[in-house]
């Protein structure tokens, strides 16, 4: 089974951020995730209509692995951490179980992390 | 050094008002993203994986201290209290809030510094050799006519919008310390038999997707028509340049296309109908520059420093030091100390602002106040006493900044990668370390050599991997970090494009194949050889045996 999220980066700080149902929230851990393609799209609209508080929102391809959600694509696992050469910036120094699962997960879907929601009707 | 006189001043002022009133535009939403983008690219500001990044342009490499300490205090109050110098010896802060760098930009304004033209389809930062008014063997000092250059290019209205960036490098010394021959335009300062000062200019050398070396068009320009010659080729350049796609956008797809010689005869053409007289640096202007690089007040000193001597000859750290990062100077007395910025463990060219901090204040005591930074991501103190290096080095060995690797094995080019960049396929910095831990002893990298591994994290080649001794290009293969290696590359005078080596290696065999390939160097290594010079007399077969014999 995969999943969706929404990720984008805040127009003034340029951090990483994840759509929550109307919010953007900083860690992965609190992303929405969208199991079906329709309520995926409406929220995606939601998210490109807030052209002052992001910059390019796009949806990410997710997997749960043991039961905790990880980005499929490396680069958006990147993303969702920090550099992998300083454990200690960006959000991977706050540390928890989806962080975790993110940096013990390997291989990767495909480099860019972009693609379409009509891919999980598959 | 040169500084800013009024009208760079008021250059620097009136582009930071600017920027500041359309980053209040963008973000009241005034500006949509596509419309503002262009704009924060002008000054330097790209988006990143993690946060903004702003590239500040060090013009030819040169620092004050004062300059240095500033960038520091940016890192500090600004960032995460570190900075990246890169291959373009400008330095990039990772960590920049949008909301922040209109501040940032008055604070680089201050000091004299800015981030115009590091980014966009414009010329970009002139780069020339860090050894520049310290070496012996130059023709003349390239910072002239590395700032001549900028002062001409700066927001030229004819070369903003051009087909696609445009890099000029200039060198002086038989020796290339600029990679310029692998610069849209590389500018060699020689010396006719008749005394003339001349310009061999070469263009249509890059990297990236498609590399070339940079063919000469012209063997001997009159140095006093530089700026007139340079119009004329970014004329032919803009003309004919292809905007259609930005792959094919360079000059080097221009001039290969058109042929070097064909497209020299056009510049040739163009040439002959420019006024030189309105576009060539007046004698007076080129006095004055001349006259801010004329170093006069180095001491006489005897050539030998008991100190010195002493030194080295009490402390092997030392001894390694002086043997690795010194380098010849003109004056009696003086040497060159090159900084290291590739300690073990290290991220290649990044600095903390405390070492920033460091190296400025040994500039300013020891070092007739400059810093250079080079192409190779490391930095210089050009103007060291040798009676000095022992308390330099010193400081430096507390701050992290003695590791006597210059142009070893350790001594490793890679860009930022997948660690920071939006265009990389593959990381770059940990592979970096993962080479450099395993040439941490010393006596093993120095046995080994000189030996220039060079890593890109796509093929973009910020990283340099073409001209790499061994070059290392991340890949994205299936969605996995790959790495494709090359040998046999150089971007100095010997200039020449790497031979690949066979399929890409995984993420954790990229190390371990380097091992082999250094086995089998000291193998097939003949005398006093690099590697460089063993690989292209013996060729590709005994370095493909040993690393797929291992890694496969």
């Amino acid at each position: 089974m995969s999943y969706a999220a929404i990720t984008a980066n805040d127009l003034q700080t340029g951090d990483v951020v994840f759509w929550a149902s109307g919010r953007w929230v900083e860690q992965f851990a609190e992303a929405e995730l969208f199991d079906a393609a329709e309520t995926g799209e409406a929220a995606l609209d939601a998210a490109k209509a807030q052209a002052t508080r992001v910059i390019d929102p796009y949806r990410i391809d997710v997997a749960l692995e043991d039961g905790l959600p990880v980005p499929i694509s490396y680069r958006e696992r990147v993303r969702a951490l920090g550099p992998t050469i300083h454990p200690d910036m960006g959000k991977q120094a706050e540390g928890g179980s989806v962080i975790k699962a993110m940096q013990s997960a390997h291989g990767a879907a495909r480099s860019s992390g972009r693609l379409g929601l009509i891919r999980l009707k598959k | 050094m040169y500084r800013y006189d009024a009208i760079d001043k008021s250059i620097l002022t009136d582009r930071s008002n600017e920027f500041r009133h359309q980053v209040s535009r963008r973000l009241a939403g005034d500006m949509t993203e596509d419309q503002f983008k262009p704009l924060r690219l002008m000054n330097g500001l790209y988006l990143q994986l993690h946060a903004y990044m702003l590239r500040v342009a060090i013009p030819y490499g040169a620092l004050s201290s004062n300059q240095l300490r500033r960038l520091a205090w940016i890192g500090r109050t600004y960032d995460k209290g570190y900075g990246h110098f890169t291959t373009r010896t400008n330095i990039q802060f990772h960590w920049i809030k949008l909301r922040d760098a209109p501040d940032i930009l008055d604070a680089l304004a201050e000091a004299d510094l800015h981030a115009i033209q590091t980014s966009g389809n414009c010329i970009r930062n002139t780069t020339t050799d860090p050894y520049a008014g310290a070496t012996a063997d130059e023709a003349d000092d390239p910072r002239v006519w590395s700032e001549a250059i900028r002062q001409w290019s700066t927001i030229h209205p004819e070369f903003s919008y051009l087909p696609r960036k445009f890099k000029i490098a200039v060198t002086a010394a038989p020796e290339d310390r600029t990679a310029a021959k692998v610069h849209d335009v590389g500018l060699q300062l020689r010396r006719a038999r008749d005394g003339q000062l001349g310009f061999e200019v070469m263009v249509g050398g890059g990297l990236g997707r498609t590399p070339y070396i940079g063919q000469t068009i012209r063997e001997h320009l009159p140095v006093r028509h530089l700026l007139s010659y340079l119009t004329a080729i970014l004329r032919v350049y803009n003309r004919l340049g292809r905007r259609d796609n930005i792959y094919k956008a360079r000059i080097k797809i221009l001039v290969a296309s058109l042929g070097a010689e064909e497209f020299g005869r056009q510049v040739e053409a163009e040439w002959a109908q420019i006024d030189h007289d309105k576009v060539d640096l007046p004698d007076t202007e080129l006095a004055r520059i001349r006259g801010a690089f004329s170093r006069l007040d180095f001491e006489a000193l005897p050539a030998i420093s008991p100190l010195f001597d002493a030194t080295r000859k009490a402390d092997q750290g030392f001894a390694r030091f002086a043997r690795n990062n010194l380098k010849p100077h003109k004056a009696p007395g003086y040497t060159i100390v090159n900084i290291s910025l590739k300690p073990p463990g290290g991220v290649p060219g990044d600095c903390s602002s405390e070492q920033m901090d460091v190296v400025a204040d040994l500039a300013e005591r020891f070092g007739h106040d400059e810093i250079r930074v080079t192409h190779e991501q490391n930095l210089v103190l050009p103007h060291v006493r040798l009676d000095d290096v022992p308390e330099v080095y010193a400081a430096l060995n507390a701050a992290g900044l003695a590791t006597p690797n210059i142009s070893l094995a350790s001594d490793i080019i890679a860009c930022p990668g997948l660690d920071y960049c939006a265009l990389a396929n593959a990381r770059a910095i940990p592979v970096a370390q993962a080479i450099a831990a395993r040439f941490a002893e010393p006596e093993l990298a120095q046995k080994v050599g000189e030996l220039k591994i060079k890593i890109s994290g796509c093929i973009n080649a910020c990283g340099h991997h073409h001209v790499g001794h061994i070059g290392i290009l991340g890949v994205d293969k299936k969605g996995e970090e790959y790495y494709q290696l090359t040998l046999g590359g150089s971007g100095a005078e010997d200039a020449r494009l790497g031979d690949v080596l066979g399929p890409a290696l995984a993420y954790d065999q990229v190390a371990p194949a380097i091992d082999a390939l250094v086995d089998a160097f000291l193998k097939e290594r003949q005398g006093g050889e690099r590697f460089l010079d063993t690989y292209l007399r013996v060729g590709l077969t005994p370095f493909k045996a040993a690393v797929y014999a291992d890694a496969h």
